[in-house]
């Protein structure tokens, strides 16, 4: 039994590592601006492809590796300024219809780029490698990936409790009118926020395509959307609930997956029950679960709205 | 004081009477494979599904992002309905010929598919309906990425042919009236889905003018105040969240016909992205701003454009830049200049007979 | 005889650790107009949400006309006879003055859905147009009727917004700082306007306001409470001269 679940097991918590680099980025945008930055996913998937056209261009990988970080970290930026920040003050709707609008630029700017076809990705020394834990052969990226996201996010949350910047982006998030008046460079905040969001997409971008090794164009979608529901499930805002949420959806999702193979083993069913197409559709059930019951999600706040 | 019917009405009727007549009369005299026939059945199709859109979105302040997912369900049970008996062993091969062995008149199945779709749409408002905006526009989406896998299911498949694709079943050609040698004597498959759009759409603004609609724009207006005077959030809500769904199916099986086979993994998220879109460049809160982007949309991205697709030579030299996809890059600037610059979109909340109304003698006015 | 319309019994709203308001019991009877005052954050307004169903009290309970609605929501209080206005202007913006007090009428329809749509409720559809064109220029409003509610002038908005709540047809109308950002001129028609519409009505009136010239003018009794609780009730000769309202004011800087 345990031979069986064991690798849907490993793969999961690689995955979800992968998701947790992603949901960082909404939570911490939505913690400040209230936005639900559905570009985000693209971003991942734009991470995707300059590493592709880099690694293409001849350039040594580790280089590759850094200037699309870099890259992406611009791109994260970039989108602020141009499709965010001129609607400040406008209406939810109008920055949320902008975000999509700017995922469905993005999506055919590289369909264009591409020409629609599945890129291949670089294949990254030591962490494409094959190795074998207990029942599973997996890529060394499975077991680097929640160390490394550890890591990153231990460094976060440290950066978020104990520098100036992280200070004014608590303050930002905690009120927004407030700090405005308190002199804080709200504009500079959301910045940083949006370059350190992108920046760890960048990297969760690295481990995941090394794992499934090509990018298209909707490559971005699915990813990004999971991790929005690991954010909200651990409570936007929480970087550690994104995390664990991440966590969880992501383990959760590849269970499913063979949910069939361990069903049958365990001689609850006797063939095939197809459950595995519902991989995706489990974590929007649990979405919709945790909305309806504690939409504040697992570590969320309150808040009172006043009239 | 209360005339009937007003000038600025009364040219709005005359204008839509013209535009049947004259889509009749292009429709006798035209080649029926012309470019413009595609533009005007799909741009119909896809009118009613941002009118039901904005109906949520502009006009009850609900950001829903499940349109795709109602507009699958209505395209799935009007096709399933309405495959011929004789023709479901070829349709559902892999399902012995599927579990359903009868046939519904297609007009009857289309008000079922609309109706399944309000049901749905009903029951997952119960939860979701009660969320603020950001979290009820991701739970919607979300839901309706459930219900593609749903209907993607090998279980399912004796009813809906699995991830396999559902065809057979009528068309818009089928709205053309033929002699007994099967020749065509009156082209109407392009009329009667402009028709049946013309008429749920006109459903849909008579709702929002009736008292319920009212309270529906005060919903979006101001929530607190809308509850202050008497007004039940969530009844109004689900009402308006079941009325949208409603033709958003009928508007499925529309693209069902249009399409002619129906396959689950099309109705994307990026559908509802592409719809969304539309009713923004309309404008959200004006019917007319729907209808006339869905059809600007459509032309611009099936017709007007598709040139950017292809190399284009001019004395020689090839110009840069166009090729395959081009088309897209372009439209998506286009979008994002909209909704940067022109967030009003093409008609603000103004519908068609607000155009010919002349500024008010009064002073003021709401002609902005 | 006292014909008790609202009644609050100790009522306490808390937030989180914060008490905004404290044990806090009060009545009006019918056709008075009652004040409430305090420094700002007294919880006022807390006050009214909590009788309007904005907020669920802490503890206590509330009773319109001898039923008890503590915990309604806000639309049940408002069918039960409690209408009001907000701090902040709350109107309808896309509506014109004429719709924003045609919606006020939609709580009373008797047509469903269907029958709204296709129009099978023309009777009851012109009886709220014909109601709300009569209320309208019974307040002096007709003039306005298909201006923007929201392009009106600030004063304007203010009465527009009480005009619509007296659509509902209520027996308690809860005023929360009608005054607010008015000249002293706009101010006393504004209280012209509160008795007017109090006999014409027959209406019972609770408000909230600052300008102490015209809560002093228009109240027949006054409650004051600071930090939640009450700490005066009386006319308005009596509350003028206690000590304990003086000092509340004074020490909270502001204007008596």
């Amino acid at each position: 039994m345990w031979n069986t679940v064991f690798p849907y097991l490993l793969s999961g918590i690689s995955v979800g590592g992968q998701y947790a680099l992603i949901a960082i980025g909404y939570t911490l945008v939505y913690g400040i601006l209230r936005l639900i930055n559905f570009a985000h996913g693209d971003v991942f998937m734009v991470a995707g492809i300059v590493m592709v056209y880099m690694a293409a261009s001849g350039l040594p990988l580790w280089l590759c590796i850094i200037l699309d970080l870099v890259a992406t970290s611009i791109i994260g930026f970039a989108i602020e300024r141009v499709a965010y920040k001129p609607l400040r003050t406008a209406p939810r709707m109008s920055i949320m219809i902008s975000a999509i609008g700017v995922s469905y630029t993005l999506q055919n700017l590289v369909l264009y780029i591409t020409g629609g076809l599945n890129q291949i990705y670089p294949k990254i020394p030591w962490i494409s490698d094959s190795i074998k834990i207990g029942s599973a052969t997996t890529k060394v990226v499975t077991v680097v990936t929640p160390i490394l996201t550890i890591l990153l996010v231990v460094a976060l949350v440290l950066l978020i409790n104990h520098t100036k910047v992280g200070m004014a982006m608590r303050a930002v998030s905690k009120d927004f009118e407030t700090s405005q008046l308190m002199g804080i460079n709200i504009n500079g905040v959301i910045s940083v926020t949006f370059v350190i969001g992108s920046f760890l997409a960048g990297v969760g971008s690295v481990l995941y395509f090394t794992n499934y090794t090509t990018v298209i164009q909707t490559s971005g979608a699915m990813p990004g959307l999971k991790a929005f529901v690991a954010a909200v499930f651990g409570g936007i805002g929480s970087v550690p609930g994104a995390v664990i949420g991440a966590f969880i959806i992501g383990i959760a999702e590849n269970i499913i997956k063979g949910l069939d193979i361990i069903l049958f083993k365990a001689g609850l069913t006797s063939g095939p029950m197809g459950l595995a197409i519902f991989s995706d559709a489990f974590t929007f059930a649990l979405l919709i679960i945790i909305l309806a019951v504690k939409p504040t999600g697992l570590f969320g706040e309150k808040s009172i709205d006043k009239v | 004081m209360k005339k009937k019917l007003d000038l600025p009405h009364l040219i709005t009727v005359l204008i839509i009477i013209a535009v049947y007549a004259g889509v009749f009369v292009m429709e006798q005299t035209m080649a029926p494979t012309s470019m413009i026939f595609t533009v005007l059945k799909k741009g119909a199709t896809y009118a009613l599904v941002a009118v039901s859109m904005n109906l949520l979105n502009g006009f009850t302040g609900i950001f829903s992002l499940g349109q795709a997912g109602f507009m699958l369900i209505g395209a799935y049970v009007f096709s399933i309905f309405t495959i011929p008996v004789d023709q479901r062993p070829i349709v559902y091969q892999y399902y012995n010929g599927g579990l359903i062995q009868f046939t519904m008149p297609f007009f009857l199945a289309m008000i079922l598919g609309g109706l399944v779709a309000a049901l749905f749409a009903f029951l997952i408002g119960l939860p979701v309906l009660r969320l603020k905006s950001d979290y009820l526009a991701i739970a919607t989406l979300g839901f309706a990425e459930i219900i593609r896998t749903f209907f993607q299911w090998d279980k399912l498949g004796p009813i809906t042919n699995g991830s396999n694709m559902l065809r057979l079943f009528p068309t818009f050609n089928d709205f053309n009236i033929r002699n007994a040698n099967g020749e065509v004597v009156v082209y109407l498959s392009t009329l009667v889905p402009m028709i049946i759009s013309g008429i749920c759409i006109a459903i849909i603004l008579l709702l929002i003018n009736s008292t319920y609609g009212r309270a529906m724009r005060a919903i979006k207006d101001d929530e607190i105040a809308a509850e202050a005077m008497g007004i039940h959030l969530a009844s109004h809500k689900q009402m308006a969240f079941c009325v949208s769904s409603f033709f958003a199916g009928v508007g499925g099986a529309m693209l069902a016909m249009y399409q002619t086979t129906v396959q689950a993994k099309s109705f994307t998220t990026a559908m509802t992205y592409e719809i969304l879109l539309i009713v923004v460049i309309g404008g959200l809160g004006s019917v007319t701003g729907s209808v006339l982007a869905s059809f600007l949309f459509v032309a611009a991205s099936e017709w007007w454009l598709r040139f950017l697709d292809q190399k284009q030579y001019i004395g020689g030299h090839e110009l840069p830049l166009m090729r395959n996809g081009f088309r897209l890059v372009v439209f998506s600037f286009i979008i994002m200049i909209v909704v940067l610059f022109f967030r009003q979109g093409i008609m603000g909340t103004k519908e068609l007979p607000d155009l010919f109304r002349r500024k008010k003698t009064t002073e003021g006015g709401s002609a902005k | 005889m006292k014909d008790t319309v609202l009644q609050i019994e100790n009522l306490t709203m808390q937030f989180g650790g914060v008490v905004a308001v404290d044990n806090f019991s009060m009545e009006i009877n019918k056709g008075e107009i009652v004040a409430l005052i305090g420094p700002n954050g007294a919880g006022k307004t807390t006050a009214f949400n909590a009788v309007t169903g904005v907020y669920q009290p802490t503890a206590g309970r509330i009773t319109l006309l001898d039923e008890n609605i503590t915990g309604l929501r806000p639309d049940e209080v408002t069918l039960r006879g409690i209408a009001r206005t907000f701090q902040n202007i709350r109107l309808f913006s896309s509506m014109t003055v004429f719709e924003n007090v045609l919606t006020a009428h939609h709580l009373r329809r008797t047509a469903g859905l269907f029958s709204a749509t296709f129009r099978l409720n023309k009777a009851e559809e012109k009886r709220m147009r014909e109601d709300t064109d009569a209320l309208l220029k019974k307040v002096d409003l007709y003039d306005l009727r298909d201006e923007m509610a929201v392009s009106l002038p600030y004063g304007k908005q203010r009465l527009l917004e009480i005009v619509r709540a007296l659509a509902t047809r209520p027996k308690l109308l809860l005023l929360d700082e009608p005054a607010a950002g008015m000249n002293p001129q706009e101010t006393d028609e504004l209280g012209e306007f509160i008795r007017r519409i109090r006999s014409e009505f027959d209406l019972t009136v609770f408000i909230i306001e600052h300008h102490m010239n015209l809560v002093m003018k228009i109240s027949d009794r006054i409650y004051v409470i600071e930090f939640g609780k009450q700490i005066a009730e009386g006319t308005p000769e009596e509350i003028q001269n206690n000590q304990a309202v003086i000092d509340a004011y004074l020490g909270g800087g502001d204007e008596l």
